[in-house]
């Protein structure tokens, strides 16, 4: 008997070294090396991967690989597509390590495939509840990664933990009551040793916040409120018990400077959102950006960029940090458009105001006051009861899809929308898990009146430099590369390349439906390949052989 | 709020039950309407009360998707619920769809902790949006508004109606379904007040110096199609153009002048009766 099971052994330990062994000769498939932190930080410098949401801890969504470039994107041809079996929005930006990418779908599930041929290693399909509450759609935005485990946002608002080999559940942590309003849709960042994540739920009248966990275990390490307890600075900005239920939730994925070891993390609206006579004051930190201490989670600077916001111009926008020179003097700078139509510089190190302009059609505000950056509002611009035509719309000038800046033009590129809608008031009471929004919007024009466009922002002077016009309104981040090129979506199911100098139009393929999602780049064995994901399609390209 | 056509142009009116409109702050017009499939059906939440808290219920819970005024997104793809309904032809289909969702949509179903009773009040409420097509009588003459139609006003020229007529405006073969006989008046009176984009009109001059122009059947990012009015199909891709405009205006004429009040009046009563089930006469 003993005889026979180390006979067993033996051979499956023969079996095994020669799968390991094959594995990291062939070609096919490169080996998965553990993501350190130190190569989170370094990951520009690993262009071959695409180790997080944003690409960088910097969130330029800037890649060096520069052998798709101006001269033969033209040359693009797709390689394989993924078919996600869920029929939902795919607002995916997958991650590659090492030739193993990984692609979340709707409603919380991810699936591991071979990034040069799309084939299945692996899935893990969440179990989710049947009392939901969404305001917006079944989407998953992405997973982060440290070491060889995964970190997955859910709808049912928990945070998993995915053994990136195999797709197993490692844990599962409640990060809030789902049938409270809170749920779960963007990729976590990594901090160092932790794992950072924000909720959503802001039109649940829920209470903002952003959590770092433990990656090992799934404790939570600390929680910030974005919005204020009793006695806290900011909680008088609030009036009565409005900010019990005030939203501010932290639906999109930030940014990390490890110099500074300061966390950016854009906030929601104020709820409900578009009735504030029951939350007078400014409502911090609600339509701001806040930095939070690397380690201990403390906010250390807030910029509100809409204070009192009745409009949902929701600040959940990616933020994009780069060291440029701004009137002389080199500058740690953070880029922002936001949803509310202006465009903003400020230093990130503290948070200072530098400069900020509209970039988009608006009609709520007279500009900004150039010292303070707080918007100087135009009267009587807020909803009403029978209706009141505002610019921009519900959904933004710009919303949630990733900008992209480029480290060789110095532009920053985001898509833009021009529209307007009519803004209602109603009144309504708090009950949890109900939605809490305090009126809506409607359109009077189709949307093909409107105008939308990728325009590209000197950061410097926020004036327009170039825009491309698109239609109708797109919901595709931008990926900027060292190939001179701007890679984007629209909602008529085109992916498109342009000049990231001129705006040019270089490429583009219609992929057939709506793109919700940001490009992303990455390269196996030298050759680089280009991901989008349109409809329910993960699209990969290259250049043909 | 009742609309009387007879407002607009005093001998187009309404004779019996006009559409009711349900306005926000105009909670006693709904007294006024009373839905006769939902009586059928047996749905006992239908009264005046009960549609209001429905249209409450909507604005909070469903406008985000469909509109505040319910008549849907592009954007979502959350369909207009203010004509006919594409998935449901009774108020248990309405209810079921709201319980259940709809499978493979973005149309999920409502939370299980809602009592049967709001979501038959919702059903109240999206009735509401539509009425009964009995209820309202015209001044008009279907018949011979459709002898105008094929006639003197010469609409078939550019409508289809049942598979007859030309290309060049939108099919009308159901047009009674979604539009009130006011509005097929305004459209009648004022075609550039609401323009659908498949009906605006592209110019556009190819790089062989050809100016081509056409209705705009389809136009995205990178590429527009028309159809000229020889019923030729183009495509072109943007880049290729020397430029290109489009007018959003509407080709058709007005009637204000060429048709009388009552010939006005045949045409809507005939417009008015295009749609799927057969009015009785």
């Amino acid at each position: 008997m003993k005889h026979e099971t180390a006979l067993l052994l033996s051979v499956f330990m023969a079996a095994t070294a020669g799968a390991q062994e094959d594995q990291f000769s062939t070609v096919i498939t490169p080996a998965f090396s553990p993501i350190t932190w130190e190569r989170l930080v370094d990951a520009r410098n690993e262009p071959n991967n695409w180790l997080m949401y944003s690409g960088t801890m910097d969130s330029q969504r800037y890649s060096l690989l520069d052998s798709i470039n101006t001269d033969n994107v033209d040359q693009l041809e797709m390689k394989w597509a993924y078919q996600i079996p869920v029929i939902d929005r795919a607002e995916t930006v997958p991650l590659v390590v090492d030739g193993i990418m990984f692609i979340t779908e709707a409603p919380s599930n991810v699936v591991a495939v071979d990034a040069r041929t799309g084939r299945e290693y692996w899935r893990y399909d969440h179990e989710m509840p049947d009392d939901l509450r969404i305001c917006c759609g079944r989407n998953n935005r992405g997973v982060a990664i440290l070491g060889e485990t995964l970190f997955m946002s859910t709808l049912d608002a928990h945070l998993v933990a995915i053994d990136a080999r195999t797709g197993n559940l490692l844990w599962d942590t409640e990060v809030a009551p789902h049938d409270s309003g809170y749920s779960k849709t963007a990729a976590p960042l990594i901090v160092k040793d932790k794992v950072v994540t924000g909720i959503a739920g802001g039109e649940f009248g829920i209470r903002g916040f952003i959590d770092a966990y433990d990656p090992a275990t799934g404790e939570r390490e600390w929680r910030t409120y974005v919005i204020p307890g009793p006695g806290e600075f900011g909680n008088d900005t609030w009036s009565g018990d409005s900010w019990k239920t005030g939203g501010a939730a932290t639906w999109i994925t930030g940014s990390y400077d490890a110099d500074l070891n300061q966390i950016y993390w854009g906030t929601g609206n104020p709820g409900p959102d578009w009735n504030g006579d029951v939350r007078l004051g400014d409502n911090l930190y609600s339509d701001s950006v806040v930095a939070l201490d690397g380690d201990s989670g403390e906010i250390v600077w807030h910029f509100q960029f809409t204070p009192h916001d009745v409009h949902d111009y929701d600040s959940i926008q990616v933020p994009i940090l780069a060291d440029i020179e701004f009137n002389g003097h080199q500058r740690q700078v953070m880029m922002w458009a936001n949803r509310n139509g202006f465009y903003y510089t400020l230093d990130r190190s503290n948070g200072e105001f530098l400069i900020g302009k509209p970039y988009a059609a608006q009609t709520w505000a007279q500009g900004l006051d150039p010292v303070t950056g707080r918007p100087i509002r135009v009267p009587g611009m807020a909803p009403t009861y029978e209706g009141i035509m505002v610019s921009p719309p519900i959904v933004g000038a710009t919303n949630w899809y990733s900008p992209g800046y480029s480290q060789d033009t110095g532009l920053f590129y985001v898509t833009s929308f021009d529209g307007e809608q009519e803004f209602f008031k109603r009144d309504e009471d708090y009950e949890e898990g109900e939605r809490f929004t305090g009126g809506g919007g409607r359109y009077t024009s189709p949307m093909d009146a409107f105008h939308s466009s990728i325009r590209a922002i000197n950061p410097e002077t926020a004036e327009i430099e170039w825009e491309f016009p698109i239609m109708p309104r797109s919901s595709a981040g931008i990926t900027a590369t060292a190939g001179g090129l701007v890679f984007t979506g629209s909602a008529d199911g085109y992916f498109f390349a342009l000049d990231a100098s001129s705006g040019e139009e270089l490429w583009n393929i219609s992929l057939g439906r709506r793109v919700h999602a940001a490009p992303m780049t990455f390269a196996v064995d030298g050759e680089q390949f280009v991901t989008i994901a349109s409809g329910n399609v993960v699209y990969t390209f290259g250049l043909r052989d | 709020m009742i609309i009387h056509l007879g407002r607009l142009k005093p001998n187009l009116r309404w004779l019996a039950i006009s559409i009711v409109a349900l306005g926000f702050s105009d909670y006693s017009s709904s007294l006024l309407f009373q839905s006769a499939q939902a009586e059928d059906a047996g749905n006992l939440y239908n009264t005046a009360v009960d549609i209001r808290m429905g249209n409450r219920y909507f604005e909070r819970q469903c406008s985000r998707c469909h509109g505040f005024d319910a008549k849907g997104n592009d954007e979502t793809g959350a369909p207009n619920l203010t004509g006919r309904l594409r998935r449901a032809s009774s108020d248990a289909g309405i209810f079921n769809i709201i319980r259940e969702g709809v499978s493979g949509t973005a149309m999920l179903p409502v939370a299980a902790d809602v009592p049967d009773a709001t979501v038959w009040q919702l059903v109240s409420y999206i009735n509401s949006l539509r009425y009964d097509p009995l209820s309202v009588e015209l001044a008009g003459d279907a018949q011979t508004g459709g002898r105008l139609f094929n006639g003197k006003a010469d609409c078939s020229g550019c409508h289809m109606v049942n598979g007859r007529g030309g290309r060049l405006g939108p099919d009308l073969s159901r047009i009674g379904e979604n539009k009130t006989p006011e509005d097929l008046l305004l459209s009648l009176m004022d075609p550039d007040q609401e323009v659908a984009p498949r009906w605006w009109t592209v110019r556009a001059a190819g790089a062989d110096g050809v100016i081509r122009e056409g209705f705009r059947m389809n136009e995205d990012s990178f590429s527009l199609r028309i159809m000229d009015t020889d019923s030729n199909l183009w495509s072109f891709q943007k880049r290729e153009l020397e430029n290109y405009e489009r007018l959003e205006k509407s080709t058709m004429p007005s009637y204000a002048e060429s048709l009388s009040d009552g010939e006005l009046d045949d045409l809507v009563a005939y417009l008015f009766s295009l749609r799927r089930e057969v009015l009785p006469q």
